[in-house]
């Protein structure tokens, strides 16, 4: 084991090339490139022994993913944001199909308007796919992500792909310090690819993924997905215990920071959780008595652990980087579903929507919203959902709007020399 | 925790040079962050770079809001205000210019409460060569004090090894050099105290209007709304057109020109948009009648 | 091309449509290409654009377009045309709007969209005969995620995913005959080096009807490593050594407009690039540079 500085685009290469993958179909996408970059680097090198395919889209990049993992290989791919939206259909598709693959999300907000810079709008319209979810705060984690990924979509209980999320910049194209397991260690944790009956082969055909007509096979083969999903979360557990003890280090569904004794909890996912946690230390600096959850996985959705870390809080502030358009954030509605109605459950649940398109969220901002949160549960009254914004970004927007709504004859066809005012007057 | 934030250009080693300084804090047992902050990245257009180092886990994110430390490898940038390099600067940061004019003048001219240092190192057109990154980490390294000499050269040579001997050795002359330059200010990054809970401000927070879909939707009307742009300022070096040489077949230059930059009069008179200007010299190197030169940036009246 | 109005460089607009200010690239080939193309087409256009360098063209709250942009993404830009067009049409026939409202639809894409993810968008767009100008901005790589391999990337040259010692193996796409064998009202090979050759076909495509193709090579500083300042030089070469052949299609005939004599060795225009370095040092690639010259040599043969 070396500890050394990884960006998470690098330590997701690490956890693929840890895992021994053998197929790498690929598509160049920011935030997410330098990961296929890498691993083409190890397999020129002969570092790796895996056979990377450049697609002509995430379309045909999931698709040609699915095949060889029906083909029975282990297959990982990388995408993100408008990737991972264009290849959606193919998503549903390989889920449906039961066959295991990791495919790393980056996020990034999705267009319109376009933009570069992340939040879990991306990775939150897969949820639906029948991949299974893991999200990340640190590079460490993603590292470990993949690896657990890879288990966790194998296992015979389960056999579902899974999506390994970090955000875009933030993880990205940021180094930490990351632990890189001995390759030994990791062969200890995730044994050597088994395709099962599932695979193509001269002597034993199969055929995969076929139609079928009406609703009772339908909704038995879609229901078998919803079943195997739910195995996940105990088969998850096993694993999580293993992955302790072969590398040492504790990967909880849901990761709890001070919420012993917690009265008001934070619930976010993602890189930003870090400095959730920063906030918590320095509130309970002070006394106060606050506390982080962060799930791990999301799909599956570790409904009891979320119910039972969050039972006897006063009140919850839940923290979504997405907006669900016309309902608000996707936490938010998935954890009041979770706990309604539970013994216990926390009589507050704030909505918080912020750090959309990579905007940041600050440490007072922190402190407010559990500010807001406890006053909410001492009033016994849930706060209005906030959009995290001040009045100096609107007033920015004003600003960009007064250029962009220009009428047109202010600059006329064939003018634009004119009033392009060169040498410098214009400053 | 130590924060320091590397303003520069696209193209001349930021990133490099916040890998530089991470790798020799983390030889040194520091836990550390670093990260290049880029959109689409573009050759000439400001960028900046971070690093985070600490000897505790580090759990803050993203762009330092409050730094220890300011290089910066470009002096043209501090009048860019996309570039942000004066953001979040107060009395305890120390402010690194990589120019000529002693740190005095900028203190007056920018006015600042902290610290200010200049590298006055600066060989002739240095803000083009490969190793001002090094020389912004070299210097960086001996500012914060924590970073012993050995370990710099150690992160240079670990950061730099795909790149051959040859600019392994340059970017370690020119680290070192730096290093050893800023030896009377050694450890003068000073860390404030952390920030206390209470009071704190509480943040601005404003209801979002709704507003007609004319209006809130990403719709640009005005027509070329582009030239308020002034890409000019991604210029290290610039054409002037030299009168007497000019032959006034400006519909070569103008057609060349990549950017519109070139204008003619009704005469055929070409001149030289400067506020769009991105300086890469196609129209001077088209030019029949040599009649444009290149002139360094700085040197330009 | 006795009708065309760009006689000698002179005829050339040297004020431009186009506002700077842009985040292209100093130095960008396709940019200088297209303040040509955009001078001739003019602003009653809509540009429909594919994911690519170019998307940042138009980044809120600016654009440097005086007439229309339309961002699809970047599969499906000329499905993004096919509807534009469509709707202006229903418009017009129903007296919606008048005819004078009326707009050319021009889709925007760089080699990446056009060779790879586009290709099935476009070919369902020319076999259904839609009036639209397809202008692909050829930099021979996926140029804004850091010139990956694209299906125009020229045998040996080193990308980002194609690396030493001989760079990419595979050649470069023939997308010209692509659209030709789909039988389009037009079809052009151009570059900024050349502008009149350029304007005089943009000219001809904006005069036609039905599926109209302009293929740019647009020499990239950036991508293919060498000095902004070189690109006009580098765009002068292709054509010089007869690597970029300007030709055009039209009524089911390929016309060269220019036929370099003598052909300048392609040794002359790889040298310039970085991109090709390894072939010229440390030792040069006899083989690999055998090869280029031969295939360059035996298009020019087989043109006859």
């Amino acid at each position: 084991m070396t500890r050394a500085l990884l960006t998470g685009n690098g330590a997701a290469a690490w956890g693929a090339r840890l895992a021994g993958v053998d197929y790498v179909p690929a598509f160049p996408i920011t935030p997410q490139t330098e990961i296929i970059e890498t691993i083409e680097r190890w397999i020129e090198a002969g570092e790796m022994d895996a056979r990377m395919v450049t697609l002509e889209s995430e379309h045909s990049m999931v698709t040609a993913a699915g095949a060889a993992a029906a083909t029975g290989v282990r297959v990982f791919s990388a995408t993100s944001s408008q990737g991972l939206l264009y290849a959606m259909e193919m998503l549903y598709g390989v889920a449906g199909w039961r066959v295991p693959l990791v495919l790393v999300n980056v996020s990034r907000g999705v267009s319109a308007p376009v933009t570069l810079e992340p939040d879990h709008q991306d990775v939150l319209a897969a949820r639906d796919s029948g991949f299974l979810q893991i999200h990340c705060s640190t590079c460490q984690e993603v590292l470990d992500g993949v690896l657990l990924a890879h288990r966790l979509a194998e296992d015979p209980r389960v056999r579902l792909p899974a999506i390994v999320n970090l955000d875009g910049f933030y993880l990205s194209f940021t180094r930490e310090p990351v632990e890189i397991p001995s390759p030994e260690a990791v062969e200890r944790f995730l044994p050597p690819f088994d395709a099962g009956s599932t695979r193509f082969r001269a002597s034993t055909p199969i055929a995969q993924a076929v139609a079928v007509l009406g609703g009772g096979p339908y909704s038995y083969f879609r229901y078998e997905m919803h079943r195997a999903a739910e195995q996940a979360l105990g088969v998850y557990a096993e694993i999580a215990r293993d992955f302790a003890r072969e590398l040492g280090r504790e990967q909880p569904a849901v990761a709890t920071h001070r919420m012993d004794d917690a009265e008001i909890a934070i619930v976010m996912i993602g890189s930003f959780a870090t400095k959730a946690m920063d906030a918590v230390d320095r509130m309970r600096e002070t006394g106060r008595a606050v506390g982080l959850v962060r799930p791990r996985l999301l799909r599956p959705f570790p409904r009891d652990e979320l119910q039972r870390v969050l039972s006897g809080a006063r009140g919850v502030a839940v923290v979504d980087q997405n907006l669900s358009i016309g309902q608000g954030g996707v936490l938010h509605a998935e954890l009041s579903a979770a706990i309604h109605g539970q013994p216990e459950a926390p009589p507050i649940l704030a909505s918080f929507i912020g750090g959309l398109g990579g905007r940041d969220i600050t440490t007072e901002e922190f402190f407010e919203m559990v500010e807001v949160t406890r006053a909410a549960a001492e009033a016994g009254r849930p706060p209005p959902p906030r959009l995290l914004y001040t009045e100096e970004e609107l007033r920015e927007v004003r600003k960009l709007q007064g250029i962009a709504l220009a009428e047109r004859h202010e600059v006329g066809p064939g003018e634009a020399h004119a009033s392009r005012a060169p040498e410098g007057s214009g400053s | 925790m130590y924060r320091i934030r590397l303003h520069g250009r696209g193209g001349q080693g930021m990133k490099t040079a916040s890998r530089i300084i991470g790798s020799a804090f983390f030889a040194e047992g520091f836990e550390v962050q670093d990260a290049p902050r880029y959109g689409a990245e573009r050759r000439g257009a400001p960028i900046f770079a971070y690093v985070r180092a600490s000897l505790r886990p580090i759990l803050e994110r993203g762009v330092i809001r409050r730094p220890d430390l300011v290089v910066v490898a470009d002096e043209s940038l501090v009048q860019v205000p996309a570039a942000g390099v004066l953001q979040g600067i107060d009395e305890h940061s120390l402010l690194l210019l990589d120019s000529l004019e002693p740190a005095e003048v900028w203190q007056e001219r920018l006015k600042l409460q902290g610290p200010v240092l200049t590298m006055g190192s600066q060989a002739e057109g240095s803000s083009e060569l490969p190793t001002v990154g090094a020389r912004c980490a070299g210097a960086a390294a001996r500012l914060v004090g924590v970073i012993s000499r050995s370990a710099l050269e150690g992160a240079i040579r670990e950061e730099l090894a795909g790149l051959g001997d040859t600019v392994v050795a340059s970017n370690l002359e020119t680290a070192l050099a730096s290093f050893d330059a800023f030896a009377s200010d050694e450890g003068r990054v000073c860390p404030p105290e952390e920030a206390q809970l209470a009071p704190h401000t509480a943040p601005a927070w404003v209801d979002v209007p709704h507003d007609a879909a004319g209006i809130s939707a990403p719709d640009v009307h005005g027509a070329a709304t582009s030239v308020q742009v002034r890409t000019g300022l991604w210029r290290t070096v610039r054409p002037e057109i030299d009168a007497e040489r000019c032959h006034g077949c400006s519909w070569i230059c103008s057609t060349f020109c990549p950017d519109g930059a070139v204008l003619a009069t009704p005469e055929g008179v070409p001149r030289i948009d400067y506020d769009h200007c991105k300086g890469c010299m196609i129209c001077a190197s088209v030019c029949p009648h040599h009649a444009i030169a290149s002139v360094l940036e700085r040197d330009a009246s | 091309m006795s009708e065309t109005r760009f006689q000698r460089m002179k005829d050339l607009p040297s004020t431009h449509l186009l506002g700077a200010g842009t985040a292209m690239c100093a130095g960008c080939g396709a940019l200088q290409a297209l303040q040509t193309i955009y001078d001739v087409l003019g602003e009653r256009t809509v540009f429909v654009n594919a994911a690519g360098c170019m998307t940042l063209l138009s980044v809120y709250p600016f654009t440097p377009f005086r007439g229309s942009w339309l961002y699809t993404a970047m599969a499906c830009a000329p499905a993004g045309a096919q509807g534009v067009r469509d709707a202006l049409d229903i418009l017009i026939a129903k007296g919606r709007i008048p005819p004078g409202e009326d707009l050319s639809v021009v889709t925007l894409t760089g080699d990446g969209a056009a060779n790879g993810m586009g290709l099935s968008s476009t070919s369902g767009a020319i076999e259904r005969g839609l009036d639209f100008l397809y202008i692909c901005y050829d930099n021979e790589g996926y140029g804004n995620t850091g010139q990956q391999t694209s299906g125009a990337t020229p045998h040996g040259a080193r990308t980002a995913t194609s690396g030493a010692p001989h760079g990419h193996a595979g050649f470069k796409k023939d997308l010209f005959s692509i659209w030709t064998a789909h039988r389009p009202a037009y079809a052009a090979t151009v570059i900024g080096a050349e502008p009149l050759d350029l304007a005089r076909k943009v000219e001809k495509a904006a005069s036609l009807r039905g599926p109209r193709f302009i293929h740019v090579l647009a020499p990239c500083p950036t991508g293919w490593d060498f000095e902004p300042s070189e690109m006009i030089d580098v765009g002068r070469l292709a054509v010089r050594t007869g690597i970029w052949p300007l030709k055009e299609y039209e009524n089911g005939q390929v016309v060269h407009t220019r036929t370099p004599h003598p052909r300048a060795p392609v040794e002359e225009y790889l040298r310039l690039q970085g991109r090709f370095r390894h072939l010229f040092e440390p030792e040069p690639d006899a083989e690999t540079l055998g090869s280029i010259q031969q295939r360059v040599d035996d298009y020019w043969e087989a043109a006859g």
